[in-house]
């Protein structure tokens, strides 16, 4: 064989070293494991790294703000979707989960009279309180922490430029399958290296990169862990909701995915056009995410799209109010800062003041589904919330990896405090599961490394890179933004397709940092990636928070709420099937329900008044967000839900 | 538009002449933006790094011409040479093994925290630190950062010096190691022996390497000089030679 293997035990392999993966692997370690972390990028550099940099940190900003409110929270904007005893979980550590960021070195601003990490002013992004920390350096400060973590313990180490390739599994004795370790490549080293383990924690990110370019996330986002999960059998939930930010630049290519705003930063009187330059959505600052993205995807299905496959955010009609126009400005300038240095950069001084309209299209941002698991992030498997009995023994999945936390829709601020949480969560009990370790029979790496192995020297005529680039366009056209049954067909004719060719993939056998070979893995994971996503898009057969159908209707808020689980039977085979999940009280909804519409109300009543008090009405309430020295507030990439609404309820 | 680009693999350096084409008028790409190309197109198995596209993640530093530039933010023009970063040993085309810095930090980081009380404010220094990516472009022409190599580049070493082994992490450090342990010490939460500590690593890492040196650069604009290093060397004054303790002198410049 072309490459060696090296063999290597421990207690803990934890795949990532973001906010999910370096949380697991300390807390992991704190409680005695003797661990590998194993990251494919330098360790910490994730999504956490380049993400706004805003956390959700329970009670901050309010004394009434109880784990039951943020839990509930939670679950009603994301469609009775989540597990309530996962965002009960989220609910309980958010504060202890974000202060461990702080002790690898996060300082966030003081509110010193309560003596609490300062929030922003305002709930953000479907928040019903305020909850959201954010910091200097955004994403970056994160990243320090992150890296912190990792480093600091002896106890931990880690493999970078190491790509995990598959799990491996035995029989857990009572006929289900347990977890015995991971195949690795290490590319700086040339080498595979297969890992004895009991215990793996899998926190390696999304799959925006079945997108690229159309997203705003990280390159590394290549469906690893939903991938290296289904191929090991273990369940998935909810794959087919992608949250796709709707303001993403569509040109100049250098600029193509990158966040430019946020439905908040529309303002009161921003609106969507099409390419004819009538407006497709009004009150763009009270939509969800997936409100804007769907408006934006039919103007292109109907033929009435930007050149670049998009729309036209059109916010003149804010800039020109002569008294809340430089108010406005300012808003625009200091809400979503990187974004908008990112708007000014890309399309021009003219369009950076507001004097023409921005093209945008939507972007992959995070997938809301992922590893089916329980609220320490242990795979489960089974009806409702599931039983670990029934999932894979000794696998738990944490950060964007799992599901069940957001469901349809996720709450701005959430993700960096997911990371932690069940980071530290899913540490813990990988811990605690390997100290009673069995016996690992060695013979169960034998497959995985012998066709690992026979990749090296691969004879053939196609380059994955080149398969991944045609993945990536039909997976925006058929699994992206909008589908339909037409579409999730040739998606699956595609990838059957595909898969077929990965046997005429050329690679050299040299193993030091074998680009071919990477290329591969990463394409089987994205093909993987694409199956369970396209296979629960059509089980899930309306549309529903990020999954827009356009062949079918609303999926009501009062109809039975329910998952999509996706799995590989024992002979391979990918099911797919639906649980039920507990409706919020009806009563309730209907609340939630009225709520959403006076504010539609409100903002139609707005753009309807005369000029003059239209002006000054606007000023009023600009100068309630900012406050008297006009400085505007911070606010992040906001949640699904109008999150605005709250945020401009002057 | 012709961009030259260099090439490893499997111990072999070649260059290729790409020629980019523009994908509209007026088009003034990006140095990523060339590598996705020519991925794209003629050159499928050619490996960089890259991760964010917005200067953020820090992975995708290369030398444009000689000079470490990132690569999702530097302009290119007819002509230029893209690299891999010199400072570092190549594992691949414009790949090159960031592990050994990082390592070099392990049983360095902790500051021994004072109290309990998470609720204290940090500094603006601190902030100003933490605004690091780690694209290592302040490795270039840094004395100290040479040590590990006889004084030399990885890719041109004197003779007679052996490479050393990333994985066991870097004798001698860098200005990134030093920010990171200048960071510790205007942490408020560090405690004064904690403090002290972070100047002992920072002699052990070789800072007199510093004295008398012209100066690193920083790829996103942190003042290194001032906010690092001049604290660091004042902090350890009496430890480090006042003559200038750089060996190798002055790299690249």
């Amino acid at each position: 064989m072309a490459i060696d293997t090296e063999w290597r035990d421990y207690d803990v392999i934890v795949v990532g070293s973001g906010g999910a993966g370096s949380h697991a692997a300390n807390a992991a370690a704190e409680d005695g494991a003797r661990v590998l972390v194993v990251s494919k990028d330098p360790i910490g550099c994730s999504d956490t790294k380049i993400s706004e940099g805003i956390a959700t940190v329970r009670a901050s900003g309010a004394d009434d703000d109880t784990e039951a409110v943020l839990s509930e929270n939670l679950r009603v904007a994301g469609g009775d979707l989540p597990v309530e005893a996962i965002t009960d979980a989220f609910a309980e550590d958010s504060k202890t989960a974000y202060d461990r960021y702080r002790v690898h070195g996060l300082r966030p601003a003081i509110d010193t009279g309560r003596d609490t990490p300062q929030p922003l002013p305002l709930p953000l992004g479907g928040h019903n309180k305020r909850r959201s920390v954010g910091h200097v350096n955004s994403g970056v400060a994160f990243g320090h922490a992150n890296w912190n973590a990792v480093l600091q313990s002896s106890q931990i180490d880690y493999l970078e430029d190491a790509w995990f390739l598959d799990l491996v599994t035995g029989d857990d004795g009572t006929g289900g399958k347990r977890i015995v370790g991971g195949l690795i490549y290490d590319a700086s080293r040339g080498l595979l290296v297969a890992v004895r383990a009991p215990s793996v924690v899998i926190a390696a990110g999304g799959l925006s990169t079945l997108y690229f370019p159309k997203t705003d996330t990280m390159r590394g986002n290549t469906g690893d862990s939903y991938a290296v999960a289904a191929r090991a059998g273990a369940d998935l939930v909810d794959m087919e909701q992608v949250q796709f930010l709707p303001f993403c630049l569509a040109s100049p290519p250098s600029y193509e995915g990158l966040l430019c705003g946020e439905p908040v930063t529309a303002s009161f009187l921003g609106v969507l056009r099409d390419a004819r330059g009538k407006v497709i959505l009004d009150g763009v600052y009270l939509r969800t995410r997936a409100e804007c993205s769907a408006a934006i995807m039919r103007a292109v299905e109907a033929g009435r799209g930007s050149p670049n496959g998009g729309a036209y955010l059109d916010m003149t009609a804010n800039k020109r109010q002569p008294r809340s126009g430089p108010y406005f400005m300012r808003f625009l300038q200091t809400c979503l800062p990187s974004a908008y240095r990112n708007a000014r950069q890309a399309l021009g001084k003219s369009a950076a003041k507001c004097e023409e309209p921005w093209e945008v299209r939507p972007g992959a941002h995070y997938l809301m589904g992922g590893v089916r698991v329980d609220a320490n992030g242990a795979s489960v498997g089974g009806e409702g919330a599931g039983e670990t009995t029934a999932g894979i023994a000794g696998l738990y999945a944490a950060g964007q990896a799992m599901g069940g936390v957001f469901g349809a829709n996720r709450l701005g601020s959430t993700s960096l405090t997911e990371g932690a949480v069940f980071g530290v969560r899913a540490g813990k009990a990988a811990a605690a599961g390997a100290a009673a370790r069995a016996e690992i029979d060695d013979a169960a790496f034998g497959p995985l490394i012998d066709e690992a192995g026979r990749r090296f020297g691969q004879k053939g005529d196609i380059a994955a890179a080149t398969l991944k680039l045609e993945l990536q366009r039909e997976s925006w056209d058929c699994i992206g933004p909008v589908r339909t049954a037409e579409r999730l067909d040739r998606m699956d004719g595609l990838i059957a397709d595909w898969s077929a060719r990965l046997g005429r993939v050329a690679i050299p056998a040299y193993g030091t940092w074998n680009q071919a070979f990477i290329e591969l893995e990463e394409l089987r994971n994205m093909l993987e990636t694409a199956r369970l996503v396209s296979i629960a898009a059509r089980e899930r057969d309306g549309s529903l928070g990020g999954h827009v159908r356009l062949d079918c209707g609303e999926i009501s808020a009062f109809a039975q709420p329910y998952s999509t689980i996706v799995r590989r039977d024992a002979d391979g085979a990918l099911q797919v099937r639906r649980v039920a999940r507990p409706r919020t009280p009806l009563k309730r909804l209907l609340a939630y329900k009225l709520q959403e519409n006076w504010r539609k109300v409100q903002v139609k009543m707005l753009r309807l008044m005369p000029p003059g008090m239209q002006d000054k009405q606007l000023e009023k309430r600009y100068r309630a967000i900012m406050g008297g020295g006009g400085s505007a507030p911070e606010i992040v990439p906001g949640g699904a839900e109008g999150a605005i609404g709250e945020a401009t309820k002057a | 538009m012709k961009v030259d680009i260099v090439t490893h693999r499997d111990g072999e350096e070649a260059v290729v002449a790409y020629e980019y084409r523009k994908r509209e008028e007026g088009e003034r790409p990006m140095a990523l933006d060339v590598l996705l190309q020519a991925q794209a197109t003629a050159m499928p198995d050619l490996a960089f790094r890259y991760g964010c596209r917005a200067r953020n993640c820090g992975v995708c530093t290369i030398d444009i011409n000689g000079k470490p530039r990132i690569a999702c933010r530097s302009r290119v023009r007819d002509g230029d040479r893209l690299s891999p970063m010199a400072t570092l040993p190549v594992l691949g085309d414009l790949v090159v093994r960031r592990d050994g810095i990082a390592r070099q930090m392990r049983g360095r980081l902790s500051g021994g925290a004072q109290g309990n009380d998470l609720n204290v404010e940090a500094p603006e220094v601190y902030h100003d630190l933490t605004a690091c990516i780690e694209c290592y472009a302040c490795l270039n022409g840094c004395p100290m950062h040479a040590r590990n190599f006889g004084g030399g580049l990885p890719g041109n070493m004197p003779d007679g010096h052996q490479p050393p082994d990333p994985a066991e992490g870097y004798r001698w450090g860098n200005p990134f190691s030093l920010l990171k342990l200048q960071r510790i010490r205007v942490d408020p939460l560090t405690a004064e022996a904690g403090r002290e500590t972070a100047v002992d690593h920072a002699v052990e890492l070789g800072l007199d390497a510093c004295v008398g040196c012209a100066g690193c650069k920083c790829g996103v604009g942190i003042d290194l000089m001032g906010q690092v290093v001049a604290e660091l060397l004042e902090a350890a004054k009496g430890r480090v030679s006042e003559s200038g303790g750089s060996p190798a002198g002055r790299q690249g410049k």
